[in-house]
């Protein structure tokens, strides 16, 4: 019989830390995992790896195997950087194939309702780039949510004095989408950002 | 159980697992409640960006106490104003940290409800400021009866007149012989504090240079003494107030 503090549990406990998991879904996982140790033993190595190996980049923040990332160590734009919230933005937008310069990654977004704010944010090492930096352009990426729109505008205050031009990714209706099925809101924001042809 | 439709603006909500959503409305039917969207973050067509903090909605929900189930959200507005101007934004997020941290749960406040929609349409049209912020502290404050005493002392009774007043911890006033220290209020700032009462209507009382700092005391003391905790929004506020 397995009792609270067994490790079997104590596996379960950890899984149940993870997003989207329950109670239900961890006990499966885990008996799962026990059916092979090979398995087990994979997994383990890789977490440890994964801990020892990964961590943010000194200069861009985002997540890296080595310091700098190969993406400030290598033959890009350093003219330009693209601010986003976290690293799966920057997969994102490289996946995109349209962007060659330099990004920096927020770690987040200001949230005041939960308390998050711009000292909680690598605001600071931003603005030290672009004091210290031959920088022509900062494109804001944040997501188009409410955190995302607070943060853009934080930023564009705090980058102001600083005379860089600073601009913001466009947003409008999703390609391949019929208008009529498209959200009032996206309409009306696709309609304010049109462009002349 | 039946489904209904109801009118709300949203105060907060956050991710849940890997697909749904929490969300705190605040109702014109039943005042302040909690609801759960399932697929609310990968059914574009169901809530699409419904959810965000301080939209205005339409809404079906089947209520249950504590956590109603949410199944179809269309926006009236997402105030795009608001979210071109940080301003506009941080006292937005301000008053509804506000309205969910002071009003009771499942109880309709309609006058509320049309005062928060005042304040957000004017945040919409225009930079915040501290002035709007108080006119819309001090109605809250009286829709909800928590509004402290502006026409007399609240120990003695007198008229302040002559006496003056003075600012006591909790958000009281009292006269000068009843109280011997605190922050003194202007006479002055009491009677603009009292026409905000009176006019459902934004930018129409101006208050004096020095009367906005005392009334803000004020106001900032009472609710503190009703939502037992200094508000996450308000470091915000202040930082985006010096920009
Ligand atoms: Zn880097
Ligand atoms: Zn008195």
């Amino acid at each position: 019989m397995l009792t609270k503090s067994s490790s079997l549990m104590r596996l379960v406990g950890e899984l149940k830390k993870l997003p989207g998991i329950g109670e239900r879904t961890a006990l499966r996982l885990a008996f799962h995992l026990l059916k092979s140790p090979q398995n087990l033993t994979a997994l383990s190595e890789s977490l440890c790896e994964v801990r020892d190996r990964v961590h943010p980049c000194s200069t861009c923040f985002a997540i890296t195997e080595t310091d700098p990332c190969s993406i400030c160590s290598g033959n890009r734009d350093s003219s330009v950087i693209c601010v986003i919230e976290n690293s799966q933005d920057l997969m994102a937008l490289e996946r995109s194939n349209a962007y060659n310069g330099m990004y920096h990654v927020l770690e987040g977004a200001i949230s005041p309702l939960s308390g998050i704010g711009p000292a909680d944010l690598r605001i600071g090492e931003l603005l030290s780039r672009v004091t210290e930096g031959q920088l022509k352009e900062v494109v804001i990426a944040t997501n188009f949510t409410v955190e995302g729109e607070a943060t853009a505008l934080y930023l564009t205050k705090a980058l102001k004095s600083t005379g860089v031009k600073v601009s913001r990714l466009a947003h409008g209706i999703p390609l391949g989408s019929d208008i009529e099925f498209v959200d009032a809101a996206t309409v009306q924001w696709a309609l304010q950002g049109r462009n002349e042809l | 159980m039946l489904q209904e439709k109801l009118q709300a603006i949203v105060l907060s909500s956050s991710d849940y697992g890997e697909s749904d959503r929490i969300a705190t409305l605040f109702t014109l039917e039943h005042g302040r409640i909690k609801g759960f969207a399932r697929g609310a973050r990968n059914s574009r067509k169901r809530f699409g960006p419904a959810l965000e903090t301080f939209a205005r909605i339409n809404l079906q929900l089947l209520r249950k106490d504590g956590l109603s189930s949410l199944k179809q959200a269309d926006v009236i507005t997402l105030y795009s104003g608001i979210r071109g101007e940080l301003s506009s934004i941080a006292h937005a997020l301000y008053a509804c940290e506000l309205v969910e941290s002071i009003t009771p749960e499942g109880h309709p406040v309609p006058r509320l409800y049309r005062l928060l929609t005042t304040y957000l349409e004017r945040l919409d049209s225009g930079a915040g400021n501290p002035e709007d912020r108080r006119m819309f502290e001090i109605n809250l404050l009286n829709i909800l009866g928590y509004r402290p005493l502006l026409e007399k002392c609240s120990r003695c009774g007198a008229d302040f007149g002559e006496r003056g007043a003075l600012i006591q911890s909790g958000g009281e006033l009292a006269c000068r012989i009843c109280a011997a220290t605190g922050f003194p209020m202007p006479i002055q700032a009491l009677r603009e504090l009292r026409s905000c009462l009176s006019t459902g209507r934004f930018g129409l009382v101006r208050f004096t240079a020095d009367g906005i700092l005392p009334v803000g005391r004020l106001l900032d003391d009472v609710i503190v003494s009703h939502t037992g905790r200094k508000l996450k929004s308000l470091d915000f506020l202040r930082q985006t107030s010096q920009m």
